[in-house]
């Protein structure tokens, strides 16, 4: 019986000592009687020092107020002389730290000798739990701000090649019909004029609606909408690129491809604008059950954590966008010798 | 219309009396090819990549003299825009030129064709030089015949 009792008073020694958790003990009319070394270590020197000779409200120096339900900083029935007690079993206060600033804090505080009124006070750090919510909150924002960007994207893509450019279709079929009608060199002339114009402007909106968000993503997969896409980059920047897949036409969700298309495309894009190459490497292919790709030139590089030329948010999105199907994006370049980048997304869950 | 023998020799011609680096036509390509525009002969030219390229309309040194039916004058590359938006213009870092001036073809009212001429070192196209472009392309090769539009 006794052993159990010092074995007990020993834990709880080792408790008060070691613990992580900030403890202090109140008496009766609120003055500090003590407080562990983790108590000590997150109040300001001054702070600690009138907690220490027991001095009258101390602890308001460091406390910066509870979370109640009506202010996320109050002072108002504080929980050192409140009159309903039993709702401190657990709540937020914020404290003034030192080195950290003010910081919330989750607390419990509660009488545990009711004849002398001795109350304790035990805090648990909560910013590490914090930021693990905001960044979990920050990744589901973000997850819905591209899914809603990419299906507002397919909305007008498919507007426009489905109503825009079928109308201007038919006007320029319209167009080809009037030379049954009249035999005038004159206007058949202006209308082949005008043919040209149309054309070109259906061209143009074409181009638009595959840009916006390529058809061939969702109805052919990867290899057929980079391949479309490559040519359409080859055509306008006259650089050639190396497409090799060993997917075989294999489809992946639709979250997954998006994430490689659009990776892929900034990449390439990032080649083109920085490395001052006439080629670029592209290198789709499934290894270690996981969907992999390879955009490689041999151009100017740049050296890790330069100044970026840009905006720098380009390399920063396709880290985000391979976040959210748990993929990881890794770039490697150095000065003269060129760019990688890698992206790697694991197959099924 | 001239054939492509009489557009080379043109433009080989103008680059030796007006010593440009480089001169360069682009014209829309017939019916069967979507009446793309693309750059079609080149005098000078380091390479043919110029002429794999696609000209849009209103983007590029060629799209915008399309687009616009005006000169455009370049008279240092670097000062022109954000350098980093180079890529855009792909001609312009293919043939590494560094002042470009461009100048409409007219054919029956509309822009046909753009004549470009370009020199490898900065501010040596001029208003002067872009004005005598003008006038080559108003008395022979972009006298397509619209030559009143020319003047307007």
């Amino acid at each position: 019986m006794s052993a159990n009792n010092d074995l007990k008073i020993d834990l709880m020694t080792k408790l008060f000592e070691n613990s992580t958790e900030a403890i202090f003990f109140f008496d009766r009319d609120g003055k500090s009687i003590s407080m562990n070394p983790a108590a000590e270590k997150i109040v300001d020197p001054a702070v600690r020092k009138q907690l220490r000779e027991g001095a009258d409200d101390a602890i308001c120096k460091a406390c910066r107020g509870y979370t109640s339900s009506t202010d996320l900083q109050t002072c108002l029935d504080c929980y050192l002389n409140s009159t309903k007690p039993t709702e401190f079993a657990s709540f937020q206060v914020y404290l003034d730290t030192e080195g950290k600033g003010v910081i919330p804090y989750a607390a419990t505080f509660h009488t545990i000798d009711p004849e002398q009124g001795i109350r304790v006070f035990m805090l648990r750090d909560l910013t590490p739990q914090f930021e693990t919510q905001k960044k979990l909150h920050q990744n589901l924002m973000m997850k819905h701000v591209i899914e809603a960007q990419e299906s507002e994207r397919k909305r007008i893509s498919r507007e426009l090649h489905d109503s825009v450019a079928q109308e201007l279709l038919s006007a320029v079929i319209e167009l080809r019909a009037l030379k049954y009608i009249t035999a005038s060199q004159e206007i058949l002339n202006k209308t082949d004029e005008t043919k040209m114009t149309l054309t070109r402007l259906l061209d143009d909106i074409r181009n638009l609606s595959v840009e916006l968000r390529p058809a061939a993503l969702d109805d052919f997969g990867l290899e057929a909408a980079f391949r479309s896409h490559f040519k359409r980059t080859e055509e306008s920047f006259g650089i050639t690129i190396e497409f090799k897949s060993d997917i075989e036409k294999r489809r992946y969700s639709n979250e997954i491809e998006t994430v490689f298309y659009r990776v892929c495309q900034e990449a390439v894009l990032n080649a083109i604008k920085y490395a001052g190459v006439e080629e670029v490497n592209v290198y789709l292919f499934e290894r270690d059950n996981a969907v992999q790709l390879i955009v490689r030139d041999e151009g100017e590089g740049f050296m890790m954590g330069m100044e970026p030329l840009g905006t720098g948010l380009g390399l920063y999105g396709m880290k985000e966008r391979a976040e959210l199907v748990d993929g990881h994006v890794g770039i490697f370049s150095q000065p003269t010798k060129g760019t990688t980048v890698h992206l790697r997304v694991p197959m099924g869950k | 219309m001239r054939n492509y023998a009489d557009y080379q020799t043109q433009i080989e011609q103008l680059r030796s009396a007006a010593q440009y680096d480089f001169v360069a036509i682009a014209l829309v390509e017939p019916a069967e090819n979507q009446y793309v525009l693309k750059w079609k002969y080149g005098a000078g030219n380091l390479n043919d990549r110029f002429k794999k390229v696609v000209l849009k309309s209103g983007k590029g040194i060629a799209g915008i003299v399309y687009k616009t039916g005006k000169p455009l004058l370049i008279k240092n590359v670097s000062g022109f825009e954000d350098p980093t938006g180079l890529f855009n213009y792909p001609i312009v870092t293919f043939e590494k030129l560094r002042s470009i001036g461009a100048v409409p073809l007219w054919h029956n009212g509309r822009v046909a064709g753009v004549l470009l001429a370009g020199f490898r070192d900065t501010h040596k196209m001029t208003d002067e030089e872009l004005e005598l472009l003008w006038r080559a392309a108003d008395k022979g090769i972009g006298n397509l015949n619209g030559k009143d539009l020319m003047l307007s």
